[in-house]
């Protein structure tokens, strides 16, 4: 097996200690910087990229690995810690995490994230290593209306997030789209919503009002609580994680990576997608449906896997075609350059010894991170001992060094109070914070694939029907939405009723 | 005593090394675009061969640069350590986001870098020339859908250049907008989509490997080692340059601004920049003084004219 | 994320108040949604289509969530302290206002000092004088190490380039 003796001459090169060496610097400094609220694996490759200059190809490709993985990995600390998501990749990290956190389970919610995403890495990067070019070619069959019908089913799905109450929830995600129509119209160059302010044409950054929702909104809650809840914040029982957490941790790291991979690799996917959806299956296939929202291990073990596996998959797209589909792909192109690696079809072929040390880079940095982490975990659980003035000030210090190292303008920190406030607002009146997020994020790619797909058939509404695969992810949509109606028009009268009625 | 610190401090901000001079780069976009990219080409490049001790970038996104030029032109006034990249989309965008801040109020310095535009379609299309899609374009302009970058940005304006000229109604044109490169490519290869246009340097790769086939080119003349025509000599007068420039802050004296233009145009000879355009596979297109001042007034004029008949403009 | 307040079943203000904005924004996406270019090109959905039916979809929300305020079916908050909600928003637009006057590390300092005072800690200057050590370690370490660009005011000056 040709590629397979290819991966083995990589390993085998990476097993130097020196590499080892870079590979552990990279994973420490990338989950250092990505573990910050705001400062997503986008700008974290971005910053420490020079770090790699001056090394030989070899040695700066694992660090490179290192500081891809560690950047990925880091936000999903503060998640469940903090309840403060580092990026919109962990948003869903923190509904099920975060509950762990506050029951004393923090401990086993960060190593079923850590050991999840070192499965869902090994896994998606020996199925980048040898299924890339078949992947590609399945992924490039997908245009605009199959992405339009799968942002239909990951809508969906949403519901998942909704918490106790269906009105709630759905105010939270129209409230979410609403937001998500500010700035200028991807199609038509349209200026929506921006009253002629400048900072607004791009429209509202998701990692703006995730900090702001989250990080700002909990901390104004948690301040203005008369009696704190009883052990918030304190560690009870073991960091590690017990049988049962391992029996019903396994299964949703294996289905997060198989939802992670292939829509990671899909030009238009992407790493939140894909949290979603796996964290909408976990909640659908669970055994244990009354845990969700109060601390349930398979909502955090899921979506992390599929977000790491999204990560490798995004590899596809870049490795095989030159095809950079996120902004971390393409400041990774950026960094390939200095090697003379030249990211397009033929990279496979005229680069493979280049390519297989990479692919063994990243394998070796996700058992890097893994080994980095997992005894980190007593560590970082200490965190949540520091007082709660000290820890809130340093939470409302990072959460905005990252807005203010992104984009250091005055509407943006003012949009970050305002959010804040609002967040602080749908907690006192138990409105679910997630949606609101997730509205922003699939509004967007919704939209412009939609009308993308219209404007390429003329008009012609049939065109989303038209290729099997979008008729089959519209159908599964149209019986996740369906079904449930049915059995609660049966069960308990009207829908509409029950959609007003059920706010206990 | 309080006064005494701060007045050391603002001295010490302030005092300026006779020689060497350190810089601050403004790009106007996110990291990984082609702006970001420039401003850290030459943040290296200016540190590695010692015409700046210290350079740093600050990244401003924001409609298509417009917010950073308004940033920078509010802050960096008579400040000769700062400047701004910027591009050919920014001329656009200036236009189409009708923003109050323009190119006037900075001091351009130099064009440094430049891309053809080029015209592809996937290699399964049975369209094999520039004539051919015209002709499709012609028969009925809502059944050709181009695939490119942002509604107005220089993708956007090469197909509108070129329906004009081949007397085709440019609002007509089905001109489908992708916000990222990677997208847009992949609806070409895809075959969802019957043309794409972006720079020579996206799809270089994919023509050499078979996957698309490359129709023509922006640029005036043909390109060294890419076997295509130009859109001009397929008969239709298009010639369209995506270039990157460097401009300094308004209100700088002509001592202050003569400096800066000196260290670019060491910047641009030294070896470290030739080898650094040549990594990405950039084109020097070095243009400084009057005549890239002059450059710039005719792009601009050309630039909203075709706006306007593509209608994005009022 | 709701921390499971006992709803009471008596109309609710609060609810009015919330429907109400909710309206707000439905007809502040009409307006805009009005002022756009209707021609959806080929596409035959144009730019103000998708605000339109969001608007409306937050038309019923509000509808539904006055509803079900008038059933007092919404949870009833437990009683708020405003005091540290007042301290650290005071923290945050003092850093917004001051940031690119007094620069990264003085106006983070306020920042962390009044969030602290929020919670509880005194006196304020020792908070303060906490968040001036932490400001500087964290400018120290992004922006000097990482040339993460972060607002320098006249102390970061003194120390980082006199």
């Amino acid at each position: 097996m040709d590629s397979f003796s290819l991966l083995m001459q990589g390993l085998a090169s990476a097993m130097d200690p020196m590499i080892l060496l870079y590979a552990l610097i990279g994973v420490t400094l990338g989950t250092a910087v990505g573990v910050l609220p705001g400062i997503g694996p986008a700008l974290t490759v971005a910053l420490l990229l020079p770090v790699t200059y001056g090394l030989d190809p070899a040695g700066s490709l694992i660090m490179f690995a290192g500081i891809y993985y560690g950047g990925m990995y880091g936000g999903s600390t503060t998640s469940i810690l903090l309840n403060t998501p580092g990026e919109s990749a962990s948003i869903v990290t923190a509904i099920e995490g975060n509950q762990m956190a506050r029951q004393g389970r923090g401990g086993p919610a960060l190593a079923t994230a850590a050991i999840g995403s070192f499965v869902a890495g090994l896994i998606a990067t020996l199925l980048l290593a040898f299924l890339a070019p078949q992947v590609v070619k399945l992924a490039l069959t997908l245009g605009p209306r199959e992405y339009f019908a799968l942002m239909v089913l990951a809508f969906v799905t949403v519901s998942a997030t909704f918490g106790d109450s269906a009105l709630r929830g759905l105010t939270s995600l129209f409230i979410g789209l609403a937001l998500a129509c500010v700035g200028i119209d991807g199609l038509t160059g349209a200026a929506r919503l921006t009253y002629g302010v400048p900072q607004l044409m791009d429209g509202i950054e998701t990692t703006t009002l995730a900090v702001a929702l989250f990080a700002i909104g909990e901390a104004l809650a948690v301040a203005a609580m008369l009696t704190p809840p009883d052990g918030m914040h304190r560690v009870t029982g073991s960091v590690r994680m017990t049988a049962t957490d391992w029996r019903r941790s396994w299964k949703a790291w294996l289905r997060g990576t198989f939802i992670g991979f292939p829509i990671g690799s899909m030009p238009a996917g992407g790493a939140d997608v894909a949290s979603f959806l796996s964290y909408a299956a976990e909640r659908k296939l669970t055994k244990h449906p009354e845990e969700f929202g109060k601390g349930a291990i398979e909502g955090v073990a899921g979506p992390e896997a599929a977000n790491n596996a999204a990560a490798a998959g995004t590899l596809v797209p870049l490795l095989t075609l030159g095809l950079p589909t996120t902004a971390t792909a393409a400041i990774m192109l950026a960094g390939f350059q200095q090697f003379g690696l030249q990211p397009g079809p033929l990279l496979f072929v005229m680069n493979a010894e280049l390519v297989w040390t990479l692919i063994a880079s990243l394998l070796i940095a996700n058992l890097m991170l893994v080994v980095l982490n997992l005894p980190l975990i007593g560590l970082w659980i200490r965190l949540l001992s520091i007082p709660r003035p000290w820890l809130y000030g340093g939470i409302l210090l990072f959460a905005t060094l990252g807005t203010i190292g992104v984009n250091p303008s005055p509407v943006e920190l003012g949009m970050l109070i305002l959010f804040g406030l609002m967040g602080y607002g749908m907690r006192l009146y138990g409105y679910p914070i997630a949606p609101v997020v997730v509205g922003l994020i699939l509004g967007p790619m919704a939209e412009q694939q939609l009308r993308r797909a219209l404007a390429i058939a003329q008009g012609d509404w049939t065109t989303l029907v038209a290729t099997p695969v979008s008729a089959t992810l519209l159908g599964i949509s149209a019986v996740f939405l369906i079904v449930p109606m049915l059995m609660r028009l049966r069960g308990r009268g009207q829908v509409l009723s029950q959609v007003a009625g059920d706010a206990d | 005593m309080k006064h005494a610190i701060l007045g050391v401090a603002f001295a010490a901000a302030l005092a300026v090394p006779a020689f060497a001079q350190d810089y601050t780069i403004m790009a106007p976009a996110n990291p990984g675009g082609g702006w970001d990219g420039t401003a850290r080409a030459m943040q290296e490049v200016l540190q590695a061969e010692g015409i700046a001790p210290s350079v740093e970038v600050v990244n401003v996104p924001g409609a298509g640069g417009t917010v950073g030029l308004a940033q920078f032109v509010a802050d960096s006034g008579g400040d000769p350590t700062k400047l701004i990249v910027g591009g050919y989309v920014m001329v656009g965008a200036i236009l189409t986001n009708g923003s109050p801040v323009t190119l006037k109020d900075v001091t351009p310095i130099a064009r440094l870098t430049g891309d053809t535009q080029a015209i592809v379609v996937p290699a399964a299309s049975d369209i094999q020339t520039l004539a051919d899609l015209v002709e499709k374009l012609k028969a009925d302009p809502g059944a050709v859908s181009w695939a490119g970058g942002s509604a107005g940005g220089t993708d956007h304006i090469t197909v509108g250049l070129l329906a004009k000229a081949a007397g085709v109604d440019p609002t007509k044109i089905n001109y489908i907008a992708f916000s990222g490169g990677g997208e847009a490519m992949a609806a070409i290869l895809g075959n969802q989509v019957t043309a794409g246009v972006s720079s020579v340097g996206e799809f270089a790769e994919q023509v050499k490997a078979g996957t698309m086939r490359l129709l023509a080119v922006s640029s005036a003349e043909r390109l060294p080692g890419i076997d295509a025509p130009t859109i001009k000599e397929s008969g239709f007068d298009v010639v369209l340059e995506n270039w990157r420039m460097v401009a300094a802050a308004p209100g700088l004296t002509p001592e202050q601004v003569a400096k800066i233009s000196a260290d670019m145009e060491t910047l641009n000879g030294s070896a470290g920049w030739t080898k650094m355009l040549a990594d990405k596979g950039w084109t020097n297109t070095y243009l400084a003084g009057d005549a890239f001042a002059a450059q710039l007034d005719a792009d601009i004029a050309a630039t909203e004219t075709v706006l306007r008949d593509i209608g994005l403009v009022k | 994320m709701s921390q499971g307040f006992s709803p009471e079943r008596r109309p609710r203000g609060a609810a009015f108040i919330i429907a109400a904005g909710l309206a707000g924004l439905a007809v502040l996406l009409l307006l805009d949604a009005a002022g756009l270019k209707q021609d959806g090109g080929y596409a035959g959905v144009g730019p103000g289509d998708v605000p339109r039916i969001i608007a409306y979809g937050l038309l019923v929300l509000a509808v539904l969530t006055a509803l079900s305020g008038w059933k007092g079916n919404l949870p009833k908050p437990p009683r708020q302290a405003p005091a540290p909600v007042l301290w650290i928003l005071g923290g945050l637009v003092g850093q917004l206002v001051l940031l690119h006057v007094v620069g990264f590390v003085i106006s983070g300092a306020l920042l962390f000092g009044m969030t602290a005072r929020g919670f509880g800690q005194r006196p304020l200057w020792k908070a303060v004088a906490v968040g001036l050590v932490l400001g500087f370690v964290i400018y120290g370490v992004f922006d000097q190490l990482l040339k993460l660009n972060l607002p320098a005011g006249p102390l970061e000056r003194l120390i980082f380039r006199g």
